[in-house]
């Protein structure tokens, strides 16, 4: 959903196209047009429908639809009343509209501070603080709750450890509705940040000069005049990031399992867990989270629809930069402190946790103590052959989930936002669809969905590729759009009046010109395919362990050393390869556009 | 299904008089049958199979590093997954003709148990030497045979408790205990019933009013204990053991008024595709050779009539075994686990 964002970005451009709009081509005979939309409409029946047919028979009548088989129908509301009707679903559901609401309304006040630091004044290093912004982006749910446990636990946590050594009675306890709001804002304000940067660089500034003519003071013109002309961008990145969050298993595993606080994630995973399992009662769960996540992303649209009048001018511009005189270096050292809080903190946690042989420290000389550090836990890790195999796997999958996620990516994006072949509306609107569904529950349905295939799909990588390709759907087709979007039509034009085929104008104009930003979406997906958790969770096996699944089995074992190892050793991995997508991409869309797992 | 043919005092009377009869001993190979030439033959054909558990992943390859080390040509793959997970995975598997398992093992049996037309016949050389009360179907094994013990801390802890009543106790109060909650799977689900029906039918509500923190599975609780997030705890013996080898601030007891032990069910499935491995396998699992390496090395227990030796710190004279009554195992299961969460203010 991340690349939702990207979109903010380049309304000029689809400004720009919508005059063109009428006139779509190319004139593709009428049966190939036909075929080809048929085709696509195939493919996203097969990745998204399917499954989520299943899911709702699941929910709805109380059976496993392989065991039980599809002629059992006996379809009913009990299911879902009686879910509806249940008190601790709806703790559940209070407990994740707080915390999610909390953790918004931080990530704004975050988010926002950078973007308009970044955009509009002039602070020192900004091109550093913009990256700092979008870095929490990288860690994955479950590394970040593990490292602030490790941090901030009430009773052991490192940072009361160094408190109670400096005599301060004081306590951080983030197993706390606190804890969960403060740890959602600051890792999920880049979203907000993305969607307000680009607002502010392509704001016209005449109504904050005439704001400042008339002598109000830069607070008073800030609240006035600059965020209310953004507001449909502040909107719209707040709803993506509590829809993220809404999502999200890891945080409110491990910080709210202890505190005692069930959110809506945690409560479908404990459904699904119980011995026996009560699946279709998960189900009903999660289509309760769906329909609040839909609503949510209409809204989230309607945010975006709204926004083009706002803020798009036909100009070119470039705002002044405010002076902040002195203060320039207090909103550098925010940007400071923010690293330190999201990425330097959390990785010497994990640091001392991979280290340490236990983590048990009695006191502030006992963290340094020497004695009490050793290789161990890297060593039992490496030892385990499943650890090598679920990297290279990841990997692998990430590869294949990347290459043709973004090939399927790019033909629906092609064909919604530059053809005008039937079926066009429908294709766009399937292939949002999974943005609504929590990756906990889809896992389910895509093995109920995909098991029963003939042929040996089951079983291996492929599997898990296609559940991810069919995930992150709408996150690669809004990236690719975006770069679609940017190409003028009269360059295809062109090369159509020449003579050129379609598919010849596409090999010649469309893919160079969208290189970069085909390029991005791939790294997004691959990168979004390597964190992926909760739809691995019922299709990987024995010889198709993941590293997301296996991380989460280190944590399960309780182990906090090894998980903390394992940790630091995807850490180390991701960095390289964003690393490496950055240098491929350079010049492409933003490597920032990562967005939801589980 | 369920073929008890004895009480549950008989089999604790066996298990107690079972073990005494036995000290620290290792019977030379020679006296072990894992199987005969052919099965070994056949097996080494395979060359693998496929291992499904919700017993922790890093605990599961010690056990398959010892097997290989016996037989290194069955190249063991494995598959965790928590136990509901691990039962859905199955069932779907199983109806779609998918099913991947040459062996499956979980914790609760009697889930297993109303599977078992998904099993071959299966028997041990050694089927002789197991009690029967720790199967649930003639074609389940107890391959793994887990025991609870309290915990604690010793760094924190300046006045231990001495047994289950003890954590009733109000200076233990205000979160230093950790519990499992009861309805995690088959071995809180023994748990809970042992404190109910041994220590009393208050004992939950005592309990409860020391506000003891509820942990999903004993693993993180056995962290959470170490890392001093509580101080103490009721906990599969084999979840803490290997923490306190290694040398962790642990010290563990066997509370007087009882041990409560889980048999788990472990068998093959029809469809397994390396039948022979997999009877290998299971064959040297539940030998002596294997049970004595899972006690020895893991903390496990055994289901064996006669225990190669025990855990450190067991007293077969002094700890009384407490195996629950099956048949109360499968019909109470629903009703108390209700009851458990009422009385924790745990919400399901």
């Amino acid at each position: 959903m991340g690349a939702d964002a990207a979109i903010a970005t380049d309304l000029g451009g689809a400004a720009g196209t919508a005059a063109n709009a009428r006139r779509r081509w190319p004139p593709l005979p009428w049966l190939w047009a036909r075929l080809w939309s048929g085709a696509l409409l195939v493919i996203l029946t097969f990745l998204v429908l399917y499954p989520v047919a299943m899911l709702l028979l699941g929910a709805l009548t109380n059976t496993n639809p392989v065991v039980d088989g599809f002629g059992v129908f006996n379809i009913s509301l009990t299911n879902f009343g009686t879910v509806l009707a249940n008190p601790n679903v709806h703790l559940a559901l209070a407990n994740s509209l707080i915390a999610c609401g909390g953790g918004t309304a931080l990530a704004v006040v975050i988010g926002l501070t950078f973007s308009w630091v970044v955009v509009r004044t002039n602070t020192p290093c900004k091109g550093f603080i913009a990256a700092v912004s979008m870095l929490p982006l990288f860690v994955p749910p479950l590394v970040a709750a593990v490292a602030w446990s490790i941090l901030a636990s009430p009773k052991t946590g490192l940072i009361n450890t160094l408190l109670a050594a400096l005599g301060v009675d004081w306590r951080f306890n983030v197993y706390s509705m606190g804890g969960l709001i403060a740890i959602f804002g600051i890792y999920y304000a880049p979203y907000v940040y993305m969607f307000t940067a680009s607002a502010l660089r392509n704001m016209d500034p005449a109504l904050e000069e005439a704001a400042e003519v008339t002598g109000a003071t830069t607070l008073r013109t800030l609240l006035t005049v600059t965020f209310p002309l953004i507001a449909p961008a502040i909107v719209s990145g707040m709803l993506l990031s509590f829809i993220v969050m809404l999502g999200i298993y890891g945080i409110p595993a491990v910080l709210g399992t202890p505190g005692d606080i069930p959110v809506l994630t945690t409560y479908i995973f404990k459904l699904t867990n119980w011995s026996p399992p009560l699946y279709s009662t998960a189900a009903s769960v999660a289509i309760i989270l769906m329909v609040v996540t839909g609503v949510l992303v209409w809204l989230q649209q309607l945010a975006i629809s709204r926004r083009s009048y706002t803020t798009v001018a036909g100009k070119s511009f470039r705002p002044a930069l405010l002076n902040l005189g002195h203060w320039r270096y207090f909103t550098l050292g925010l940007a400071v402190v923010y690293l330190f809080v999201v990425v330097v903190l959390p990785t010497l946690a994990l640091i001392v946790a991979a280290f340490r042989k236990f983590l048990f420290v009695r006191n502030l000389a006992s963290l340094f103590d020497e004695r009490q550090y050793s290789l161990v836990h890297f060593e039992r890790l490496f030892a385990n052959p499943l650890a090598l195999r679920s990297i290279l796997n990841t990997m692998e999958v990430g590869l294949i989930t990347a290459l043709l996620g973004g090939v399927l990516a790019f033909a629906i994006g092609y064909t919604v936002n530059r053809t005008s072949l039937p079926g066009r509306r429908g294709i766009d609107v399937v292939s949002t669809l999974p943005v609504a569904i929590p990756g906990l529950v889809v896992g389910v349905a895509y093995l109920w969905a995909w098991i029963g295939l003939p042929g040996g799909l089951y079983g291996t990588i492929w599997i898990l590729a296609l559940a991810f390709i069919a995930r992150f759907l709408p996150d690669t087709v809004k990236a690719l759009s975006t770069s679609l979007l940017q190409i003028h039509r009269e360059l295809e034009e062109a090369a159509w009046i020449c003579g050129r085929g379609l598919i010849g104008t596409i090999r010649s104009i469309v893919l160079p010109l969208a290189r970069p930003g085909v390029i991005a979406a791939m790294t997004l997906l691959f990168i979004l395919a390597i964190r992926e958790l909760g739809s691995s969770l019922f299709l990987y096996t024995s010889k198709t362990m993941v590293m997301a699944v296996l991380l989460l089995d280190y944590y399960e074992g309780g182990n906090v050393g090894i998980t903390a190892a394992f940790s630091l050793v995807q850490t180390v991995l991701l960095g390289v390869l964003i690393g490496i997508a950055h240098l491929i991409s350079r010049g492409g869309t933003r490597s920032g556009d990562i967005g939801r797992t589980g | 299904m369920h073929r008890s043919c004895r009480t549950r005092r008989q089999f604790i009377a066996a298990v107690a008089s079972g073990l005494a009869a036995t000290a620290f001993r290792i019977p030379p190979l020679s006296a072990q049958t894992f199987g005969s030439d052919e099965l070994i033959e056949a097996a080494k054909k395979e060359g693998a199979l496929v291992l499904y558990t919700a017993n922790v992943a890093e605990v599961e390859q010690v056990v398959i590093n010892a097997f290989n080390k016996r037989f290194p040509f069955v190249k063991v793959e494995l598959l965790r997954a928590p136990g509901g997970q691990l039962i859905t995975r199955v069932k779907t598997e199983a109806a779609a003709g998918k099913l991947r398992a040459d062996v499956l093992d979980h914790s609760d049996r009697a889930l297993l148990a109303s599977m078992e037309e998904l099993f071959i016949d299966y028997a041990p050389p050694n089927a002789a030497d197991y009690l029967p009360e720790a199967q649930a179907s003639p074609k389940l094994w107890p391959r793994i045979t887990l025991v609870w013990s309290i915990a604690y801390n010793s760094e924190l802890v300046k006045n231990p408790p001495k047994s289950w009543m003890d954590l009733t106790k109000p200076e233990y109060g205000n979160k230093q205990i950790g519990q499992v909650f009861a309805p995690s799977g088959g071995t809180t689900w023994t748990r809970s019933m042992f404190e109910r029906q041994v220590l009393g039918e208050d004992y939950w509500k005592k309990q409860a009013a020391t506000q003891p923190v509820l942990f999903p599975s004993n693993a993180p609780l056995s962290d959470a204990l170490v890392r001093g997030e509580v101080v103490i705890a009721p906990l599969l013996y084999n979840t803490i053991y290997p923490k306190k080898k290694d040398g962790a601030p642990i010290e563990i007891f066997f509370p007087p008024e009882g041990a409560p032990v889980t048999p788990f069910a472990a068998g093959i499935p029809k469809t397994a595709a390396h039948p022979n491995a997999a009877r290998l396998f299971l064959n040297w699992c539940l030998s002596e050779e294997g049970q004595a390496f899972m006690i020895k090395e893991l903390g496990n227990l055994t289901s064996l009539r006669k225990a190669p030796f025990y855990p450190e710190g067991f007293d077969p004279k002094v700890v009384k075994v407490w195996v629950p009554d099956y048949q109360q195992f499968v019909q109470l299961q629903a009703g108390w686990i209700e009851e458990w969460n009422k009385t924790y203010g745990y919400r399901q």
